[in-house]
């Protein structure tokens, strides 16, 4: 009996840490691109839930296409930070501390945004696949949890090859590790930042997608979530996106086998505890390749 | 007398909960408290660099230790003031000593995850707390036998408190210790060459804007009698923080006028409902953007420039 507990925690705490690793992934995609912590992820995975819901729910489309829009949406907000927000910040040379404000700013107005328009309700979208359940070992996981665990070894898998063997990704790569070389070749750096922010809302917005079947999503969750991925990204290192796959699921294990060892109530604090001594005494990161600036 | 200006506003100060309604009264009581949290926000951010997202917590702290001495103890508000302006200084202390070793983005998210974490606590100690139920009929603070129980009468007190806690900041910033700090933001290893005690002098900061947040607290917690973990959510941090950055952090008239805004902007907005949130959010945003020292900072460079620009001989200014 024990045991099947022990099981049904380690299954729950992989499915949610693979969301935190795609939450993860996006700030570390962000960071890695531009230098910048963003304090909104969180925020874009909200947006791509509750778009998702609207278009099903007030617009009547099918649930392919408002998972697409929920996701395309995510980019769109993603490429609207940079180039109205972000773009005048940089050219001004704004310090760190401005552009954490800026992206605090733009978490408190989506939050307040989706507050405004869709009110305190907790959204949630239909299963992928079907609603049933699949049993290992006495304990239960979802069908869509499955299709959560898969949907995210898929991302990786294309998150890598994007990067490594795509002209555009590589790109994307050399603006960030040397913008002035990167400008001699004839990479247009302040586009690729662009794409940065892109990419990182449209990982936001899947994250958001994936997780809105499973935990009902409000307009409060996009801070929690933001700081759930950033632990995620912390834990595996922030300078190697894939280091918050490792990150989430350990992250989302951590969480859920407090759930059963100390108590639901605290499974938030154990998470961030686990953050803050990680951020002060492992500041790489346990698969953190390169020094980070700040700690 | 070198600033005539200043008894025109302290005229103005005290004539002004005459001329207003209650309601708007209310609203000043809640400016003065706003401040005095802010200013140690403010202290951080404008003189440190620092963001700090952890200042309700010491809100919290403060609210809470009055309320538990006053109500549960029934001992006098003033020692309720005391333990909580000294409980919010020591567990500023604990925390800020190993978390300020941090810089930059990873401070700024640690205070939030410190924020989050102390929430969940004082949600979940409800033996301690009161959780959600939070702790009721707090009483009213007496002064020398006068009961503050109005608006009108606590609106004095509070910006008392207010002006107080603004002259000890302002003599902080002034003196040794402002220098030590713009010093150590602006060139950290120039300040480590000139002796500064970096991490000390940052920890110190952080304690007094603790303290600061404790008081403010207090005052709250006296104030509406009535304290709850719905006060102390991570949006209120976000308010804090949001006080000095829309008035400029390195000025105090600054965080006055960003304690303003905080009170005043959801009334005005009132009839819209909830949107007043999005209006702090897009204000964070293009302070940021567009006056990053903020609405003070942004007139006193608009002042000087013209007085440059009238000040220069005719020749210079055509070159």
């Amino acid at each position: 009996m024990f045991s099947s507990l022990v099981v049904q925690a380690i299954l729950s705490g992989v499915t949610n840490g693979v969301i935190y690793a795609l939450i993860g992934m996006g700030i570390a995609v962000i960071y890695k691109g531009s230098g910048v912590i963003n304090a909104a992820q969180g925020e874009f995975s909200l947006i791509g839930a509750v778009v998702a819901v609207f278009a099903m729910k007030a617009a009547g489309f099918s649930y392919p296409i408002a998972f697409i829009a929920g996701a395309v949406f995510g980019i769109l907000l993603g490429i609207v930070v940079d180039v109205v927000l972000v773009r005048p910040m940089v050219r001004r040379k704004a310090d760190e501390d401005a552009f954490l404000l800026l992206t605090i700013g733009i978490a408190f107005a989506i939050s307040a945004g989706v507050l405004f328009f869709a009110g305190r309700d907790y959204f949630t979208l239909p299963s992928i696949g079907s609603d049933g359940v699949a049993i290992v070992f006495d304990a239960t996981i979802r069908y869509h949890a499955i299709w959560v665990i898969v949907a995210c070894a898929a991302i990786v898998a294309a998150l890598r090859f994007f990067y490594r063997k795509t002209s555009f990704g590589l790109a994307m790569m050399a603006a960030s590790i040397d913008a002035d070389g990167a400008a001699t070749t004839g990479i247009n750096v302040a586009a690729m930042r662009t794409a940065t922010y892109g990419m990182g809302g449209l990982l936001g917005a899947l994250a958001g997608l994936l997780v809105a079947p499973i935990v009902p999503i409000s307009y409060y969750m996009g801070l929690v979530l933001t700081l759930k991925g950033f632990c995620a990204a912390m834990i595996g290192g922030l300078t190697n996106p894939m280091g918050a796959i490792v990150g989430g699921i350990i992250l989302g294990l951590v969480e859920s086998l407090a759930i059963v060892f100390i108590a639901s109530a605290y499974k938030d604090v154990v998470a961030f505890s686990v953050l803050l001594v990680i951020m002060i005494l492992v500041p790489q990161g346990i698969l953190g390749r390169r020094g980070r600036k700040g700690g | 007398m070198r600033r005539p200006w200043l008894i025109v506003l302290v005229v103005v100060w005290a004539l002004l909960p005459w001329v207003l309604g209650r309601h708007h009264v209310d609203l000043l009581v809640f400016a003065a408290i706003y401040t005095i949290a802010g200013l140690g926000v403010g202290l951080l951010l404008g003189h440190c660099g620092i963001v700090t997202l952890a200042q309700s917590v010491f809100y919290a702290m403060g609210a809470y230790a009055s309320a538990i001495i006053t109500v549960n103890l029934k001992l006098p508000a003033s020692l309720g003031f005391v333990v909580g302006m000294i409980a919010s200084g020591v567990i500023a202390l604990a925390l800020g000593w190993p978390v300020l070793r941090l810089t930059g983005f990873f401070l700024a998210v640690a205070t939030l995850a410190l924020a989050m974490i102390a929430n969940a606590l004082f949600f979940e100690w409800d033996w301690l707390t009161g959780g959600t139920v939070g702790i009721g009929a707090i009483p009213k603070l007496g002064l020398f036998g006068f009961v503050l129980d109005t608006p009108l009468t606590f609106y004095y007190f509070a910006w008392v408190v207010a002006a107080i806690a603004m002259l000890l900041v302002h003599n902080l910033v002034a003196g040794r210790t402002g220098l030590a700090m713009r010093g150590m933001r602006d060139s950290l290893d120039a300040a480590r060459v000139l002796a500064i005690d970096v991490h000390g002098l940052r920890v110190t900061i952080f304690v007094v804007c603790a303290v600061l947040g404790g008081v403010s607290g207090s005052l709250f917690a006296h104030y509406t009698g009535y304290v709850s973990v719905a006060s102390f959510t991570i949006d209120k941090a976000i308010l804090f923080l949001l006080i000095p950055v829309l008035g400029g952090a390195a000025s105090i008239p600054g965080v006055v006028v960003g304690a303003l805004f905080i009170t005043f902007v959801p009334e005005l907005l009132s009839k819209l409902g909830d949107f007043h949130g999005i209006v702090f959010g897009l204000a964070l945003i293009v302070v940021v953007i567009a006056a990053p020292h903020g609405i003070v900072g942004t007139i006193r460079q608009w002042r000087k420039r013209a007085l440059d620009e009238s000040t220069a001989t005719p020749g210079e200014a055509n070159k």
